[in-house]
């Protein structure tokens, strides 16, 4: 028999989390994100033992030490009832971060699966799908908000909600475009001829194929959503006082921003931070979870 | 004994109610278990969408009339259970670019492992042994490391022999071949045809090859069918086909072929164009691009005929040719 020679791969088989944790140790601003997003985890999970009056931060006022400067007995200084600006703000994640990871997890388990069929099947279906998908895209976000909460009251749960119904159109579409271009990828076929069958088909070669971008847009949409609960609750759209609510802070401290300026400020750049740190880790895994970029 | 039969199979491309092609006008052939069938042509012939028919694999948009006859069964009627276990199992497909056909986010290993599973039902350490062993006898380096690595880390020629190994893995009586080496540069492509007759030769399996190289076919196969616009033209054990070409059409590709050139003269083509698909002439297809033609060719359709012991021409003229 002739010998064979075939090359083989200089490079070493590679492992799911393990590959994402190497490159991301590569990628600078991917870390960062990644370093933003597990403090603030860390802290939301946290927060009573982290915060300094946790009491205060969930809303016990204390008037005799009223918009203090910031200083070494409160680092942020304290807002217009008394309470320590550090507590609330800490304390302020539980909900920031909660009620984001509510609404894109909404978002997408209603959002996914209707683009995944839409996408797949294609024709009246697909249509019809995507008619009802454009339908609940024209609801402008703000004033859905604004209906929800006439109608049920302004609570941080019906923000969520009314976020949530906004939103997952844009899963669907994502969804749909991605599932579009994979349904006629050869390796679909493929699978097919070896006998898979279609549900299979659908949930293991073509939704695994469309999760990273699904997943790379909801830690984005991760920070967008932070941002958008936190314009409701300025609004008066969403969390009450006394929550711990970053977007209910700044609200609290606008009319003062000149004077009083550490109660707007902190939570302000809570919010900016954390969707910060959602977008550079969002952009860092669009490049890492690529199988195919390789290294 | 026949193991697959495809009988008048025709295949029409539909679209809001109008046919907007005749991919297949009325095939007719037939393969022996154990045995290589050619199935050359053109592109655009229907060499694939024959193959494909045989799994009934039809695109979107295509409706089958005719019968395909695998093991005694039709498979353009079987229910879709029983299709399914078909499929990979008894008659499985090597596709023509490997490095599109395995699914990019799992594992050469992982792939095989599923088709281990659906079809053989085996489980954790038996189902990995077979894979394995299946990828040894593929000649794939090292199969315990090769399993672990994802497509796009393997070469062309590697994904192929996977590809390969995914097919045969559950030892199928039909491997439909669709053009298994275009992809491939020559050196690889001579390595995996070897690997294909050894594997064939040891497991017994029939071959459906659909090439558009006559050498290639020739030398791979038993029997050829040459396909032009969708219908069988001439069928034949290789080597006469090859010797004694009786369509007029087989003729003209097989002096087409580069080896035949002589140095400095232009290559010879085949005058005119292929028919469209919609195109549905009286007389043969090839008629208006045949030196031989007569006015009878214009005026109705030679039918494939026997002319000796297995061997078929649809052409008035075969004796001239």
């Amino acid at each position: 028999m002739t010998a064979v020679t075939v090359a083989t791969p200089s490079l070493a088989p590679s492992t799911g989390v393990r590959r994402v944790f190497r490159q991301l140790r590569r990628d600078p601003t991917g870390m960062l994100g990644a370093t933003i997003c597990t403090v603030f985890l860390v802290t939301a999970a946290l927060a009573p033992l982290l915060a300094p009056n946790a009491a205060q931060g969930r809303g016990a006022t204390d008037v005799g030490a009223r918009e203090l400067a910031p200083g070494w007995a409160h680092l942020f200084g304290t807002d217009h009832l008394g309470r320590d600006l550090l507590s609330r703000v800490l304390l302020g994640s539980r909900p920031a971060l909660g009620s984001a990871a509510a609404v894109v997890a909404l978002a997408v388990l209603i959002g996914v699966p209707i683009g995944l069929v839409a996408g797949f099947r294609g024709g009246l279906l697909g249509e019809a799908l995507m008619r009802v998908t454009d339908l609940f895209l024209s609801f402008p976000p703000l004033l859905l908000a604004m209906v929800i909460a006439a109608l049920l009251g302004p609570t941080l749960l019906h923000a969520a909600i009314a976020l949530a119904i906004s939103w997952w159109p844009w899963y669907a579409r994502l969804t749909r475009s991605v599932t579009q271009s994979l349904r006629r990828e050869p390796f679909i076929d493929a699978a097919r001829v070896f006998g898979v069958r279609e549900p299979v088909i659908l949930i293991r070669h073509v939704l695994r194929n469309a999760a990273t971008p699904i997943l790379v847009q909801a830690t984005i949409d991760g920070g967008t959503v932070i941002l958008a609960i936190g314009s409701l609750s300025f609004l008066g759209l969403g969390a009450q006082p006394p929550t711990p609510d970053w977007g209910l802070m700044v609200a609290d401290g606008r009319t003062t921003v000149l004077t009083e300026w550490w109660i707007a400020t902190f939570p302000g750049l809570a919010i900016f931070v954390v969707a910060l740190g959602l977008n550079l880790l969002g952009d860092a895994l669009r490049d890492i979870l690529d199988p195919r970029s390789g290294r | 004994m026949t193991l697959l039969s495809i009988d008048n199979l025709a295949v029409d491309f539909v679209r809001d109610g109008q046919v907007v092609s005749h991919a297949l006008r009325g095939i007719d052939l037939s393969l022996d278990d154990g045995s290589a069938l050619g199935v050359v042509g053109e592109t655009g012939c229907g060499k694939t969408l024959t193959g494909l028919s045989t799994l009934r694999m039809l695109p979107p948009g295509a409706r089958a009339t005719g019968r395909v006859t695998f093991d005694g069964r039709d498979v353009l009627t079987l229910p879709e259970a029983e299709l399914r276990n078909l499929r990979g199992k008894e008659i499985s497909m090597v596709f023509q670019s490997p490095g599109t056909s395995f699914n990019p986010v799992f594992t050469i290993g992982s792939q095989l492992e599923q088709v281990a599973r659906r079809h053989l039902g085996l489980r954790g350490a038996a189902k990995r042994d077979v894979v394995v062993e299946t990828l040894r006898k593929v000649e794939l380096p090292d199969p315990e490391r090769t399993m672990r690595f994802y497509p796009h880390e393997l070469s062309g020629g590697m994904l192929q022999r996977a590809m390969i190994a995914m097919a045969i893995l559950c030892r199928p009586r039909l491997l439909i071949a669709d053009e298994p080496t275009t992809a491939l540069d020559v050196s690889i492509a001579e390595q995996i045809l070897r690997l294909l007759r050894s594997l064939q030769q040891e497991y017994g399996f029939a071959v459906f090859f659909i090439s558009h190289d006559l050498d290639l076919v020739g030398d791979f196969c038993d029997r050829i069918a040459v396909l032009y616009a969708g219908r069988v033209v001439e069928t034949g054990t290789a080597r006469e086909l090859l010797e004694r070409p009786r369509h007029p059409y087989t003729k003209a590709l097989l002096e087409a072929l580069p080896r035949h050139a002589q140095p400095g003269a232009m290559l010879p083509a085949v005058p005119g164009n292929v028919p469209t698909g919609l195109d549905d002439p009286v007389g043969c297809s090839f008629a208006e691009r045949c030196p031989l033609a007569v006015a009878d060719c214009t005026a109705r359709r030679p039918l494939l005929a026997p002319i000796e012991e297995r061997r078929s021409v649809a052409c008035f003229r075969w004796e001239e040719t």
